[in-house]
């Protein structure tokens, strides 16, 4: 019996992983049009994106999660919980990826895209070429940190009924009267899935590193 | 890139009045449902014995089960929607489901969002002891504290109790938890306790089963009447859920499913 | 000089908010001349030169390449730089390519050049300036000249019709100037049209063919390099030079 247990709340594990895979790659999606905009738009675009950024930030997610699944699906398209809950948690991603984007790519420098201009790129072949090759390398750190931070708020989308492995494992601390171990058991692969996500990102940064010593 | 800030702000402007007067417009939920051939239920299952996940994965319990019957009644499959017990009212109220039934009480503030059902269980709770005891139990929260209690883990019972204890009125050695209401009377048989305190329901069954005991109190104290929660102003559902309930009431239907699950 | 006119900017103003940096600046530059800037810091030499291919939007005035105008509205900017070779102060190498891919990339990009005749252009280039056999290296594994003779290989890839140089040895270390002007030097010879801002006056000496002396904003006098340095016409021209050659006089002390 217990072991069945483990392996239900195991089942909820694909549920957080597919949550993550949809709300993060459409938060870089966003994300990244947004800083594109905030650096290299008109003023008011820019300041479009930053406020867009600031409200993202400055709403709690589940709040964005109600909205979305509660108010907004039916009305005016049918999400269901699943979907509207990993794309809330990729808004809410797109604002800190924006974040860290915008700052990859002011780090980047002015000098690169004044560069790429003067041997004639156009605008969009220097931010293509030469502009987000250099922004990604740089953004790989920080990502990795909110690539963790969007796997564990995927647990956010119990609230929708989504049985992800939160759920699952608050059903199985009420039946069994075990919640250190339905909990225990949570957390343990919460851990791994993080753990696997940042080595991997590790790897990525390493791989892509340019070299700096002299041959 | 100012045109396609231009789409965006359109895109978004456009979402904001759909969202504004999109609002269901009417129309019986009763028929949509019939129509559907399925009606979506939502609970919390999370809370033994009403509603659980069962070893294999399956959402059951006393609620379920009544439910599936209901459902069975309206000629209708019943769709279970797992959230937890705070998205329910949010959810019926925005049509996300059709009821929810989890162990709810009526209460003032929820009535002004949704609608109730009529009452289809009535968790009352009763104070067993054997047959040829002399005690007598009027006011519960006063004549218990110097006797010796059984009651069983992680009840409404439970919890009532164990508030006397906090508060310090009952002594915590008086109260004893066991896994199973059988096992309370047991030893309520055996002289190791004075009082069983449990549901109703079972109390009674046991009593009849085992012999020797008797229920001496009867009352609501650590729970209440429950009803199940449908959409505001849907009337026709309303009357059909109703009239279903109060067969299955007078089937003894209820009643069974409450020994079944309240008893073990 | 009776050569054909490859650049030619008339009455160029430009102005930051309340900033002139300059006004009124007329200059022609013929097809293999070797003209260099001088004149002290802040008098808009470099913005001149990031107007005159078009990084920074002149006030009013008109450029001119090859008699088309390029101040003209409907202009392709990005086809005007692609003919107007640039080399900036601080290099500006593309820090995520190796050299080979920083020249190959305007090639393939721009001129969508087949990426094996890019890569035989770009390494022509890179011999050029002499750095053939660092062809796989990463900027940040070169030495501040070596980045700047691979800047200069870049914008030579384009085969570009006139190239500016923008200060192309301030930011480099004293011993690593001399490679950089012996490649410019040698483009010079190779009669590629040139236009230099620097501060390097034995380079403008011996290459120019034309001095131009900015001071506060407008041309103060230009002439063959020994007119200029030997019989400077303004006052103004002979302070600049005396206290250049003073500063150099120290640089030389020990």
């Amino acid at each position: 019996m217990l072991s069945n247990f483990l392996s239900y709340i195991v089942q909820g594990t694909g549920v957080t992983i597919a949550v993550t895979l949809i709300a993060l790659p459409f938060g870089l999606l966003i994300g990244l049009l947004l800083a594109l905009l905030y650096n290299y738009g008109n003023r008011w675009v820019a300041r479009s994106a930053g406020i867009y950024s600031l409200l993202m930030r400055g709403v709690p997610p589940i709040v964005l999660l109600f909205i979305l699944y509660f108010i907004l699906s039916g009305r005016l398209i049918n999400l269901s919980p699943f979907w509207a809950g990993s794309l809330s948690l990729g808004l809410v991603s797109s604002a800190y990826q924006m974040e860290i984007l915008r700052g990859a790519l002011a780090a980047v420098g002015a000098g690169q895209m004044t560069a790429a201009r003067a041997i004639g790129l156009t605008r969009l072949q220097a931010i293509r070429y030469v502009i987000l090759p250099q922004a990604i390398r740089l953004a790989i750190p920080p990502w990795s940190n909110e690539a963790s931070i969007v796997l564990k708020d995927s647990s956010l989308v119990y609230a929708l009924g989504v049985p992800e492995i939160l759920r699952r494992a608050q059903q199985l601390s009420a039946t069994t009267g075990q919640p250190f171990l339905a909990f225990g058991a949570a957390a343990l692969i919460y851990f791994c899935l993080v753990f696997l996500t940042n080595r991997a990102l590790d790897y990525l940064a390493e791989k892509t590193k340019l070299p700096t010593q002299p041959v | 890139m100012k045109r396609l800030w231009l789409w965006f702000s359109l895109v978004l402007v456009l979402s904001l009045l759909l969202a504004s007067c999109g609002q269901n417009a009417g129309g019986s939920r009763l028929k949509a449902i019939q129509q559907a051939g399925v009606i979506k239920v939502g609970t919390s299952a999370d809370y033994p014995p009403f509603e659980f996940v069962d070893a294999n994965g399956n959402t059951t319990g006393f609620d379920v089960e009544l439910m599936n019957e209901i459902g069975k009644r309206l000629g209708v499959k019943v769709e279970w929607v797992d959230m937890p017990f705070d998205s329910l009212i949010a959810g019926v109220q925005e049509g996300k489901i059709d009821a929810a039934i989890a162990a709810f009480n009526y209460s003032e503030d929820r009535d002004k969002v949704v609608d109730f059902s009529d009452v289809y269980y009535t968790s009352e709770d009763a104070f067993t002891v054997v047959e040829g005891s002399s005690l007598t139990i009027n006011d519960p929260a006063q004549d218990l504290l110097s006797l010796k209690l059984g009651v069983q883990t992680g009840t409404t019972q439970d919890d009532w109790l164990t508030a006397l204890v906090d508060e310090g009125k009952l002594p915590a050695d008086n109260l004893a938890r066991y896994d199973r209401v059988d096992q309370i009377a047991l030893d309520l048989k055996n002289g190791r306790i004075d009082v069983m305190m449990s549901d109703a329901v079972p109390a009674e069954a046991l009593a009849k089963q085992l012999g020797g005991l008797k229920v001496i109190y009867k009352g609501v104290l650590s729970s209440g009447p429950m009803n199940i929660v449908l959409p505001e102003g849907e009337a026709d559902l309303a009357k059909a859920i109703n009239e279903i309930l109060a067969q299955l009431k007078a089937e003894g239907f209820i009643e069974n499913l409450a020994i079944k699950y309240f008893a073990e | 000089m009776a050569s054909s006119l490859i650049l030619q900017a008339k009455n160029l103003t430009k102005i930051y908010g309340e900033n002139v940096i300059f006004r009124d600046i007329s200059l022609d530059v013929r097809k293999g001349e070797t003209i260099v800037i001088i004149g002290p810091s802040g008098t808009g030499k470099s913005t001149l030169l990031r107007c005159l291919n078009l990084l920074t939007r002149v006030n009013s005035g008109q450029i001119f390449l090859e008699g088309r105008e390029i101040t003209a509205p409907g202009t392709n900017e990005d086809q005007v730089r692609e003919q107007i070779g640039m080399v900036f102060q601080n290099f500006l190498l593309f820090n995520h390519l190796t050299a080979l891919e920083n020249v190959m990339l305007g090639l393939t990009k721009v001129k969508k050049l087949p990426k094996e005749q890019a890569r035989q252009k770009a390494m022509q280039e890179l011999s050029r300036v002499g750095l053939a056999d660092r062809a796989g290296h990463y900027p940040a594994q070169l030495s501040g000249g070596q980045q700047q003779r691979v800047a200069i290989a870049r914008a030579l890839a384009m085969d570009p019709k006139v190239m500016l140089f923008d200060e192309p040895t301030s930011a480099l270390d004293p011993e690593l100037i001399g490679e950089v002007l012996g490649v410019m030097a040698q483009l010079a010879r190779d009669n590629m049209t040139m236009l230099v801002v620097t501060h390097e006056m034995g380079f403008a000496r011996e290459v120019a063919d034309r001095i131009v002396f900015m001071e506060k904003g407008s041309i103060v006098e230009q002439g063959a390099p020994d007119d200029l340095f030997e019989r400077p016409q303004h006052a103004r021209t002979r302070e600049f030079l005396w206290k250049i050659t003073e500063l150099y006089g120290k640089k030389e002390k020990p």
